[in-house]
């Protein structure tokens, strides 16, 4: 059965909508004093505060070009949504503070410098080229390549640059950029009906070179696996976030403007710029109370409590495996952590660090000692997709970074 | 594929299996030589990141050991572990493993027999399933 196959005969039933579970929580509603237990306990209002990321003073208006000289500035999507330039536009008026400090050479979505530009340019010319995206196919990993060349400091920004994001899930369908182009151009509905109408029998699909009258043309090669923008370069700084907030690029926008301005030496080589020392859970202002899962649910099942935890409430929050930054932009909405920012920061495997947090939150049962172990597996596979859930992010940064094949031994 | 010998990481919790183990050797219990054991002091210290690491590497199998429920010197530990490795055998399964690969088993210090039982049969099972379907990394 291909990838695309078992997707669609996923058990699509719906669970049955749970009416309320605030009786549950009835205890806790009347208690206002901090909970007693936990990793909560003894958390105010203001350490959490404390622990909010902030814009970085930029100054309101720089004055005028660093002494230098204006400096290069590249910005550069490879697999990516568009997402993380958005983010970029998001430091509102700072912008035009990078325009006072620099001079964009490229950046796809807002300005007009072209590959042969770039590779016009001396090498190290450009100062900071920020790429967000992951690598997934030949044109990225060229321009990669090529930014490297020409720059001094190259920024991985957004996850999908820094851990795979959502594109390296692609990484688990077994065949591969075959198996993904088959599916896409021939198999959806939309497309297998065009086809059927249009190209009976001899399906037109994407060629990476094709010739016409006027001479070649050519698309670049979709990869097999999705790599991290680390994977295929060498990479000074790291900005995680899925898009990472403005606080985070405004941070970076420091740096480089105490440097290019003042001569301030960088932050070392390999900084993760943006996050915390500690997990999200600790900027999470929702108090912590029974920390036992007996029955997931997805937030829509729900009427969220505002003040408790989600895990409390029976929603999978990747929380607690997931690097403190983006201040808990989803928990304050309602909503569980999907673990954008990545792993903390001694940990590799971000999937494998969820998923310990939160088995270990299925309570002991009173027969835990006689039941057997299938009984266990019942238990855990309430969770639905445990690998799209836990890796949903960082799948490119994984130990085992794609679908694998058993060969079927003797 | 005869002459497959697989290579398997065993996971013993200091307080139970490993001594069981032990007690194994000492008593000159017969097994296959295919696995290097890691004493962790309790199951629950197995990190999941640990067996996909191994088996990142190109382990053929994972076996974690670890006291009987309710004998765990930590109280809960093998508890929780059971959860994870149970969680973690999905995850296995949905990269495409025989979830056969990854097992858990609990052996008391005074097991020997058992040990050598569990070992051999764990074995058999990854020499009939053949080498681990991870590939050398292509990059
Ligand atoms: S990190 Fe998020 S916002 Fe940025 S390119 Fe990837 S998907 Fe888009
Ligand atoms: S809601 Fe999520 S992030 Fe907030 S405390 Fe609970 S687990 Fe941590
Ligand atoms: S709460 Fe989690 S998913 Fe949401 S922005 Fe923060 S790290 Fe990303
Ligand atoms: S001490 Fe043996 S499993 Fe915990």
């Amino acid at each position: 059965m291909s990838f695309f196959d078992r997707f669609k005969k996923k058990d699509n039933k719906k669970e049955e909508p749970k009416v309320d579970n605030k009786e549950k929580f009835a205890v806790k509603k009347d208690a206002t004093a901090p909970s007693l237990c936990g990793c909560g306990a003894g958390k105010t209002a203001e350490s959490v505060e404390a622990n909010y990321s902030k814009m970085a003073d930029l100054g309101e208006l720089l004055p005028g070009a660093p002494p230098g000289g204006k400096i290069n500035l590249a910005i550069y999507w490879a697999a990516a949504c568009g997402g993380c330039d958005v983010s970029i536009l998001d430091t509102n008026e700072k912008i035009l503070t990078i325009g006072d400090m620099a001079n964009i050479v490229m950046w796809p979505i807002a300005a007009d410098g072209k590959e042969k530009d770039i590779e016009a340019m001396e090498d190290k010319s450009i100062t900071v080229s920020i790429i967000s995206g992951a690598i997934r196919n030949s044109e990225n990993e060229h321009m990669a390549k090529l930014l490297r060349k020409k720059s001094l400091i190259v920024v991985s920004y957004g996850t999908c640059a820094c851990f795979g994001g959502s594109p390296a899930l692609a990484n688990l369908v077994a065949g591969g950029s075959k198996e993904i182009l088959n599916y896409v151009y021939e198999k959806t509905p939309s497309t297998a009906n065009f086809q059927k109408d249009y190209h009976p029998g001899k399906p037109i699909v994407p060629q990476t070179k094709c010739t016409v009258p006027e001479g070649d043309l050519t698309l670049p090669t979709l990869f097999d696996t999705v790599k991290t923008l680390d994977q295929v370069i060498d990479v000074d700084y790291f900005i995680p976030g899925c898009p990472p907030l403005q606080e985070s690029i405004s941070q970076l926008l420091k740096a480089v403007v105490d440097f290019a301005y003042h001569g301030v030496a960088l932050p070392p080589k390999g900084t993760e710029i943006g996050v915390t020392q500690t997990s999200l859970c600790d900027q999470c202002p929702r108090h912590k109370e029974f920390r036992r899962i007996t029955k997931i649910y997805e937030p829509f099942q729900v009427n969220i409590d505002p003040d408790l935890c989600l895990m409390d409430q029976g929603i999978l929050c990747l929380g607690p495996a997931t690097v403190g930054g983006c201040n808990a932009r989803c928990t304050r909405a309602g909503q569980p952590c999907r673990g954008c920012y990545g792993p903390t920061l001694e940990v590799q495997e971000h999937g494998a660090s969820a998923m310990t947090a939160i088995a270990s939150l299925f309570p002991v049962l009173d027969d835990d000692g006689t039941i057997g172990e299938d009984q266990i597996i019942d238990i855990m596979s309430t969770i639905k997709d445990p690998l799209g859930y836990f890796y949903a992010f960082t799948m490119g940064k994984s130990l085992i970074k794609m679908a694998v094949k058993e060969k079927g031994g003797q | 594929m005869a002459d497959f010998e697989p290579r398997i990481v065993a996971f013993c919790c200091n307080w139970c299996s490993y001594a069981g183990a032990d007690g194994a050797g000492v008593g000159r219990l017969q097994m296959p030589t295919n696995f290097r054991i890691i004493r962790t002091m309790c199951t629950a210290r197995v990190d999941p990141e640990f067996v996909l690491r191994a088996l990142s590497k190109g382990a053929d199998g994972v076996i974690v050991l670890g006291c009987h429920p309710a004998d765990c010197h930590y109280i809960g530990g093998n508890y929780r572990a059971r959860r994870r490795i149970a969680l973690l055998r999905l995850i296995l399964e949905q990269y495409g493993f025989d979830a056969k690969r990854l097992r858990l088993e609990w052996v008391s210090a005074s097991e020997g027999e058992k040990f050598q039982n569990t070992m051999t049969e764990f074995v058999n099972t990854i020499k009939a399933l053949g080498p681990t379907p991870v590939q050398k990394e292509v990059n």
